[in-house]
């Protein structure tokens, strides 16, 4: 199971993005700062937006689903039970997945933004699709959230997971990095030995890797054992 | 037509002359090929032909129970046509400055102003609706008689919803009554013409046919 991104290129008005690589099988982090093309390149490996050359190949992919920046922009009914159902899905398990047992008829719009990031975040999991890609998911949630999302998100099993975030505090426990700045898309490599090569690394790992600690992931746990390992 | 308030003249004296003949609305879509771009002011294909369709679904049903269906679909479709034109042609702003200019700072300001936040409306109504298209093709939902009444709903409370947080911005901001505007406004000697042979489908729908042509017969 993998997509390839052969010569992609895609322009609008001034801006253009272009990337070539594999996403194979395991979680995928394209990290870059806000307006560098995150989003457009979701959205062209989500097959909603078409390349001006180059092309997006699935392999082996049965199912693939985007979960969009703004999480109102999936709303599609006017009850968070009738919304989930939308998604294909019995209310109850997704709700409670969600920490929203008991709003089922409560109006989407109604919840804050995090907690429709929750919801939606619940709702693309339980659909366990072959390919999940999640565009700014740690948006307008707060730490605990965050940390429950990233739970979520490793606890995945199998598939390709495309995290597109601009998040340096929390992140999930990631196999591979790719960074996106002035829409050029860069893969870096495999965790842990793309580390020390990823411009965008949150503060933490930057710490780290001056203190001469070697993380063996991205998370700030990561982060903190290798200083232990060194300190003793 | 790059003055609005002889664009604005225009669509109403044709929309008027469309509604009340069917003479008059063939005139006016003579007027609509003749001095408008035509297709290039239309909608996208799907949205264009789902509205002709309503129409001619509700010309059938008329024309099947002994009414005028025939002419109801003509006169709708130049309405039709006239609304995408001057729709596509506004632009923001232009609304509220032909209403000043029509009926000064206070009346024409507040008519002015609700105009602009109905085009305003009807712009995000559009997006909303390519949102839902899109939320609904990751969802795996096709479009159908099922779908279209929850998003009726969904639509109809965000539209409910924003109109109120506007109208709270426009309290907090001070906004009482009326308003300033200088409106300026450029015209071409083509909108000039135009606007006078607008007047013809006017004549064409309120005079009797015989009146107007001699028919040899």
């Amino acid at each position: 199971m993998r997509v390839d991104l052969e010569d992609l290129v895609f322009s609008r008005d001034s801006f253009t993005l272009r990337g070539s690589g594999t996403f194979g099988a395991g979680v995928h982090l394209v990290s870059g700062p806000v307006g560098s093309g995150k989003s457009t390149l979701a959205l062209l490996l989500a097959e909603l937006l078409q390349p001006g050359s180059g092309a997006v190949r699935r392999h082996g992919v049965s199912s693939a689903l985007l979960l969009l920046q703004f999480p109102e922009h999936h709303v599609t009914c006017p009850t968070v039970a009738e919304e989930v159902r939308s998604w294909g899905l019995a209310p109850e398990d997704v709700l409670l997945r969600a920490n929203l047992v008991g709003r089922g008829d409560d109006d989407p719009f109604h919840l804050s933004r995090g907690e429709l990031r929750r919801l939606t975040l619940a709702c693309a999991v339980t659909r366990n699709p072959d390919l999940l890609m999640l565009d700014e998911p740690f948006s307008s949630l707060d730490c605990v959230a965050k940390r429950e999302a990233c739970r979520t998100i490793e606890e995945r099993g199998a598939g390709i997971t495309i995290i597109f975030s601009h998040e340096r505090a929390v992140l999930p426990r990631v196999d591979a990095v790719w960074e996106i700045e002035d829409g050029a898309l860069t893969p870096r490599g495999s965790v842990p030995d793309v580390i020390p090569l990823w411009r965008h690394a949150p503060p933490y790992l930057a710490y780290a890797l001056r203190e001469g600690a070697r993380p063996e992931n991205i998370r700030l746990s990561d982060a903190r054992e290798a200083l232990c390992r060194i300190r003793g | 037509m790059q003055d609005p308030r002889l664009r604005l003249l225009a669509a109403a004296v044709l929309s008027l002359a469309a509604f009340a003949s069917t003479a008059g609305a063939v005139a006016a879509l003579a007027w609509w090929l003749l001095f408008t771009p035509r297709t290039k002011a239309l909608p996208r294909p799907g949205v264009l032909l789902s509205l002709i369709a309503m129409i001619a679904a509700t010309a059938l049903l008329s024309a099947w129970g002994g009414g005028p269906g025939l002419s109801y679909l003509i006169r709708m479709i130049a309405l039709l046509l006239l609304a995408t034109w001057v729709y596509a042609e506004t632009e923001e702003g232009e609304v509220l400055a032909v209403a000043v200019w029509a009926l000064g700072n206070r009346v024409g300001f507040e008519i002015g102003l609700i105009a602009e936040m109905g085009l305003t409306g009807l712009a995000v109504i559009r997006q909303e609706i390519e949102q839902m298209r899109v939320a609904m093709a990751l969802k795996g939902i096709r479009p159908g008689v099922r779908s279209i009444v929850p998003l009726a709903m969904t639509l109809i409370v965000t539209q409910i919803r924003r109109a109120d947080e506007i109208a709270g911005l426009l309290v907090v901001r001070g906004y009482t009554i009326g308003g300033r505007v200088c409106p300026g406004f450029e015209a071409d000697p083509r909108d000039v013409l135009a606007s006078i042979m607008a007047v013809i489908p006017v004549l064409l729908s309120t005079l009797p046919l015989r009146d107007v042509f001699i028919l040899v017969g």
